[in-house]
């Protein structure tokens, strides 16, 4: 699904370190930085609640407006998260064309079901969320589509999947992508006998066997 | 049956420090939502076998649950009545550091809700405050 490039407005940060970007996150702004295309890289504050639901909708180029400067088209090419690692703290811009190819991580939307998966005790497992592709930074989609029906056996691979026009995988096409997974259920009556045989069970210690061997 | 490393260097271990937060293993990776850690603390593997069994049960089966620590710090602990000396005591118990932001456990393919409630009762038996965290934002 493409979708047409935001355009964002950023303040000039003149004043640069973690005291003023702390009170600019006060304010309700993120700090952030624009590099890239061999010009100056320049500190810019970005209002929090009109990137952030951009990002969430997977838009990975956007112009940035910045008073009294030309309007710079931009990758967001990084973020950095706070102490508990989901509220983003920083963001990196990085000076691009729209004609340029670019590798860039889409997210994936599954939609369908599996044949597989409809079997008993079938577990679907997700097991890629996003895809790394390489394209023109004007063609990046918001997402990637992936049909669980046409899933052949138990898993996906990156390389099965039909991905837009002038998308090209950057991934390994033999990574699985989903994969159907049989639940057994006499797993967990052997667990709890184990669970008896082991309350005595020690480890082996690798130092000890040496020492062993050495003076046997 | 809660967990112990096979193979270990050394049976002993001294008690370290807790200081900081996590900078790894702080968001979820593998499943869908996940149970974040909010205090530092030794989570013994027998309470990350209880969480596991509280979940499970009410799971039924469904989704799939990741456990994103394991106990390998060997804790030992004088037996009763015991005079102090005589070398250090015999392990007792295995136990995860767990700093705060440390993703405890995660679950991949049910909804919202009952993902939400499974972590819930999972927090019920973890001796550290808890929150439910879903995937971050990645570009």
């Amino acid at each position: 699904m493409k979708h047409e490039t935001p355009t964002i407005s950023a303040t000039l940060r003149e004043r640069v370190g973690t005291r003023y970007c702390r009170r600019l996150r006060q304010q309700g702004k993120l700090p952030g930085v624009i590099y890239g295309h061999k010009t100056d890289p320049v500190s810019v504050a970005v209002d929090e609640k009109t990137l952030l639901p951009l990002l969430r909708l997977g838009a990975h180029a956007m112009y940035v407006e910045i008073e009294g400067r030309p309007r710079e088209t931009c990758l967001v090419k990084d973020l950095q998260f706070g102490y508990l690692g989901d509220n983003v703290i920083h963001v990196d811009f990085t000076r691009v064309d729209l004609q340029e190819e670019v590798t860039v991580n889409v997210h994936l939307a599954f939609f369908g079901s599996a044949a597989e998966a409809q079997k008993a005790d079938a577990i679907l497992q997700q097991d890629a969320t996003e895809l790394s592709v390489t394209c023109k930074v004007s063609e990046i989609p918001g997402e990637i589509r992936v049909d669980l029906s046409q899933m052949e056996g138990n898993h996906l691979t990156a390389g099965e999947i039909e991905l837009p026009e002038g998308l090209v995988l950057a991934d390994d096409p033999q990574t699985i992508v989903a994969s159907v997974t049989f639940a057994h259920p006499e797993e967990e009556a052997v667990g709890e006998e184990a669970d008896v045989a082991a309350d005595g069970a020690e480890p082996e210690v690798i130092t000890e066997a040496k020492a062993d061997e050495e003076a046997g | 049956m809660p967990r112990m490393p096979k193979r270990i260097k050394f049976r002993k271990q001294m008690r370290g420090k807790l200081r900081g937060n996590a900078t790894r293993g702080n968001f979820v990776a593998f499943g869908e939502f996940g149970l974040q850690a909010l205090e530092s603390h030794w989570i013994s593997a027998r309470q990350i076998e209880a969480g596991r069994i509280a979940a499970q049960h009410f799971l039924r089966r469904q989704g799939k649950m990741y456990i994103r620590i394991f106990p390998d710090k060997p804790i030992s602990k004088k037996p009763l009545e015991t005079r102090m000396g005589k070398g250090k005591a015999d392990t007792d118990f295995w136990a995860a550091r767990v700093k705060p932001g440390t993703m405890l456990y995660e679950i991949a393919g049910v909804e919202e809700g009952l993902a939400k409630e499974a972590l819930a009762r999972i927090a019920q038996k973890m001796p550290v405050r808890c929150r439910f965290v879903g995937r971050r934002i990645t570009v």
